[in-house]
């Protein structure tokens, strides 16, 4: 209760400040009155009782002073005090101010805009419950798989769920295209094929209709499906009778039961989910790792716990089915975590890049903050000498900066809604969608929030920087001086120190961008091996019901090549089944080499598996590194042959004599035909996260036909301008088929990097930032310090100094500075770009044409803000130098 | 004028309580009752009165009132409100306790 008193007392005071006073003043006043009255009874005469009475009382000020201070209501009111006089000082100098708002809004907005897309993609880019607990299960061979390459064998994946006690569920997944539709207008259609627990692992609930139940896993009784709210609306034009209605798919019947909500399209952005529903052999199967499999831990077991218990669950699976598990090891990683190996160092480089714009912003304002405060050191000492002790001052400083930095976090705030959005929407949603947490990147309060904290904090920073900066004022040295001030050595140390401090970062942050700015543009150029110009793309999907055979479907892929070439203009045209830049891996198989068979089935090695058209090799320019590619004599009755891709042969033959050996697909007991290698095409980038060496056979689309193919078309002019005339060609051949996924080959690759792009123009404008602010900053110190020193310039000249070594004086001081900057941030940065190399893909590379030109640039700028000035001073007359005091 | 140190300023307070302790009181009657009572010999520094009593009121131990004083003169009363009573007598026997053992010390030593 007490407190609860003193707090309305408190408050009272606060509030009824004017009633206080007076009761105040009233109350002394009384007691006055009664001391001259006691003295006067006493019967002294009433002057001197009242002087007598007044000395006895003391300072009636004072005492007033100490009655407020004992209220608390002093710290407050001199806080608006203070708030209200640095509100005078901003608006006295709109130019400083407005100057130091925007370059400190600039460094908090590049904050918060960065920290809207970590916030999004980072932190919650799934709304899963409890998404820390969901884990990622895969066996692990210890051989390079690639990206993503994390898989399970059913049988294994069985077993686990079976024998687990760590799980509250383990649910199994795989991807697939479907046909959706019936004959004559099939669609392609990505889905899943989910276990029946899949959604209740995720914890997610559909947005209408039910969830699998657990007897859909059974083959037959699986015609069942859960469409994604997007397909829903798109495909179905959001028809509410959607529940229970059939859709074919691969022309087989399924019952829709279900649809998800609008943000919820896991794994991949997909369109449906239908039950996985495996044979009894399909799921006995413990030689290919065929699955994707997520778990949910259960609550209070540590991802610790559960990797000890995986290695002894794939321990036990060695001893028991040596010939098919050895050497496989069940691995798991937070599903957060996976996300995080892709997202984190982009994200990490990009808000360390933007904290440091922020650093630089800082520095700039502290210079500025410390030129004005050596105008304002009479103000200071005055106040001193008046009985402002430091940390009064202090408060009077950090509340100055603490303006500056709200209303400079209140123009980020504003414009952060405006540059957030506009962040969102630079990539095109067809690649976004592919980011989970993408859609989520808004100005939330989170983000709000720590703009807040960030514009707080730089302004405690800037407010203890000056305070730190002016903290030993000697009233009685500065009021007696006259004109400027003069500027005491530690005063010339902390400003040295700013200028080695600016020269600093502006290095790091330079090269980082630099660096950064590179590696994104090799990023765009990743797409080697091929020409990507004039090449036009178009999407195949043929019907099952009407190209139920080999026969049909080469008979119309061979009639559409046939159409295509007789076009005129059209030098190429070629099939493939996954052609580069379609941000989808290719079909990985296993493969055995003639005469060297795996004991063990974790030994047997996979290859990417690429079916082609004799002329693909020459429709995109790919080279011939030995043997011969494709040609129509490869037929279907012909010997059975592949092209494999040059990191393929020297990773399997090292001594380049691949052509000739004879390989088999599938595991380790395949009964497959063996193919011979009849030649060797250059590595192909199928995809910008994929390594250029990744092992590919190429197989001769006639002994290998499939419905699903892209047709690519070498032309002479723009390519978009033969889209009608081999629509033309297809309907000529077969009026039911549509032509999907109609693009030019170099804008298909514009899209897919689009992320890479979007980064590398953020850092380009960090960079461009950073090159201003650290300029103006190290102009500025530099030349300020020069400037202070004309009078001394002045001396010297009149007592007969030669110009030219005065002028060499002044540049080596400059020069010093700047060195000491660079040598201290050289090591960081060789440091820095060396761990930014093992991050980013590999693609940024420690590089010194880049760290010695930035280094060159600021020496240039520092030179030029010392020889500026120093010029003017010595142009100066001495005597008109010496007067200027 | 500088502050009154801890010790004084604590057995101010201490003063203070027990003179309101017996009737609501106003500022010049505290410093002449003080005075009076303790034989002339606590001279109550007027300057650090108003504070102590302002502080006092601030922390709950005092509440004060407007009313009419002996000779018909308008002064602010002080009492001790419920917890301020509590507060006297647990430093009151603090205080007994350290002057007895002052002056067992003094006796002894």
């Amino acid at each position: 209760m007490r407190w609860l008193k003193s707090v309305l007392n408190r408050a009272h005071f606060l509030f009824h400040k004017d009633a206080v006073e007076k009761e105040l003043d009233e109350e002394l006043r009384v007691h006055l009155e009664h001391a001259i009255a006691e003295r006067v009874s006493n019967g002294m005469n009433p002057a001197d009782a009242r002087r007598e009475a007044l000395l006895e009382l003391g300072g009636v000020e004072q005492i007033k002073e100490e009655c407020r201070e004992a209220h608390g209501v002093s710290r407050i009111e001199t806080v608006l005090a203070d708030l209200r006089f640095g509100l005078r000082t901003l608006r006295k100098s709109p130019g400083f101010t407005i100057v130091s708002v925007l370059t400190l809004a600039l460094g908090i907005g590049a904050n918060t805009a960065i920290f809207s897309m970590v916030n999004a993609l980072l932190l919650h880019p799934y709304n899963f419950r409890n998404l820390d607990a969901l884990v990622r299960v895969w066996e692990n061979r210890g051989m390079d798989e690639g990206y993503e390459a994390r898989y399970i064998a059913p049988a294994d994946a069985e077993d686990l769920r079976a024998a687990n006690g760590l799980f509250e569920g383990l649910t199994t997944y795989n991807m697939q295209s479907f046909g959706l539709g019936a004959e004559g207008d099939v669609q392609p259609i990505l889905g899943s094929r989910v276990s029946t627990n899949f959604f209740d692992v995720l914890a997610v609930n559909p947005a209408a209709g039910r969830l699998f139940s657990a007897a859909e896993e059974q083959p037959g009784a699986d015609q069942v499906a859960i469409v994604s709210y997007g397909a829903w609306q798109r495909r179905f034009g959001g028809d509410p009778q959607m529940l229970g209605k059939t859709i074919s798919l691969n022309g087989r019947a399924y019952t829709i039961v279900g649809i998800m909500p609008k943000d919820f399209d896991y794994p991949v952005p997909v369109e449906l989910w239908v039950p996985l529903a495996l044979t009894p052999a399909e799921k006995a199967d413990r030689t290919q790792l065929s699955l994707s499999a997520l778990a949910r831990l259960k609550p209070g077991v540590s991802v610790t716990q559960a990797h000890a218990a995986m290695s002894s669950f794939s321990h036990r699976l060695e001893l028991e089915f040596p010939r098919t598990n050895t050497g496989r090891a069940t691995t798991l990683l937070q599903l957060r975590k996976e996300l995080y190996m892709f997202t984190l160092p982009l994200f990490l480089l990009l808000q360390a890049a933007a904290g440091f714009v922020l650093l630089l912003a800082c520095a700039n304002l502290a210079n500025l903050a410390f030129a004005r405060m050596i105008g304002r050191q009479r103000e200071i000492a005055l106040r001193a000498a008046l009985g402002a002790g430091r940390g009064r001052l202090g408060q009077l400083f950090i509340s100055e900066t603490l303006l500056y930095s709200s209303a400079a976090g209140v123009v980020a705030m504003l414009a952060s809604f405006a540059s957030v959005r506009a962040l969102r929407t630079s990539i095109p949603a067809g690649w976004t969608k592919w980011v989970p947490g993408w859609d989520g990147i808004r100005v939330d309060g989170n983000v709000l929030a720590f703009t807040i904290l960030a514009a707080l904090g730089v302004g405690l920073f800037l407010g203890l920087a000056v305070v730190l900066h002016t903290s030993r004022v000697e009233p009685n040295k500065t009021l007696k001086e006259t004109g400027m001030g003069a500027v005491t050595r530690t005063k010339r140390r902390v400003r040295n120190a700013l200028v080695v401090a600016q020269v600093m970062f502006a290095l790091i942050l330079l090269v980082c961008a630099g660096l950064t700015i590179q590696g994104f543009v090799r990023l765009a150029n990743v797409y080697q091996g091929f020409e990507p110009a004039s090449v036009l793309r178009i999407e195949i999907l043929l019907p099952q019901k009407v190209y139920t055979d080999n026969v049909k479907i080469n008979s119309f892929y061979q009639q559409v090549l046939r159409g295509a070439v007789s076009l005129s203009g059209v030098q190429h045209a070629a099939l493939v089944t996954n052609p580069p830049a379609s941000n989808v891996d290719s079909e990985t198989s296993l493969f055995s080499i003639e005469g060297r068979p795996a004991v063990k089935a974790s030994e047997v090695p996979s290859a990417d598996l690429q079916i082609a058209s004799p002329d693909y090799f020459a429709t995109l320019k790919i080279s011939t590194i030995a043997g011969r590619m494709f040609s129509d004599a490869d037929s279907a009755e012909a010997a059975r042959v592949v092209v494999i891709s040059s990191g393929m042969a020297s990773r399997f033959w090292p001594k380049g004599d691949a052509l000739g050996h004879h390989i088999r697909l599938g595991g380790l007991d395949s009964k497959e035909p063996w193919l011979t290698v009849v030649g060797v095409a250059g590595d192909v980038r199928q995809n910008w996260w994929n390594p250029l060496t990744r092992p590919v056979i190429y197989q001769p689309f006639v002994q290998a036909p499939q419905r699903s193919m892209t047709l690519l078309m070498r032309t002479a002019s723009n390519p978009t301008s033969y889209v009608s005339a081999m629509r033309d060609v297809v309907r000529g051949i077969d009026p039911g088929i549509a032509l999907r996924g109609v693009n030019t080959l170099e804008d298909e690759i514009a899209d897919a990097i689009a992320i890479v792009r979007i980064m590398g123009i953020l850092m380009g404008v960090f960079g461009l930032v950073a090159l201003a602010l650290s300029s103006i900053g190290v102009y500025g110190v530099l030349s300020e310090s020069v400037a202070q020193r004309t009078h001394e310039i002045g001396i010297r000249l009149a007592l007969g100094a030669n110009p030219r070594d005065l002028m060499k004086l002044i540049l080596g001081e400059a020069l010093r500075l700047t060195g000491i900057g660079l040598l201290i941030a050289l090591p960081c940065t060789v440091a820095i770009s060396r761990a930014m190399a093992s991050m980013i893909f590999g693609v940024v590379s420690v590089d010194f044409a880049i760290l010695s030109g930035f280094t060159a640039l600021l020496v240039a700028v520092a030179l030029g803000a010392a020889y500026v000035p120093a010029r003017r001073a010595m142009r100066v007359d001495p005597v008109i130098s010496l007067r200027y005091e | 004028m500088s502050k009154p140190t801890d010790l004084v300023q604590g057995t101010l307070d201490l003063l203070i309580l027990r003179t309101i302790a017996l009737e609501p009181t106003h500022g010049w009657a505290i410093a002449q009752r003080i005075r009076r009572v303790s034989g002339d010999v606590l001279q109550v520094n007027q300057g650090a009165l108003y504070p102590a009593l302002h502080r006092l009121e601030l922390q709950g131990w005092i509440s004060a009132e407007w009313g009419e004083s002996e000779n018909n003169r308008r002064a602010k009363y002080y009492s001790l409100t419920k917890s301020g009573k509590k507060y006297l007598q647990s430093e009151r026997a603090n205080w007994e306790r350290l002057s007895a053992a002052i002056g067992l010390v003094l006796k002894t030593a």
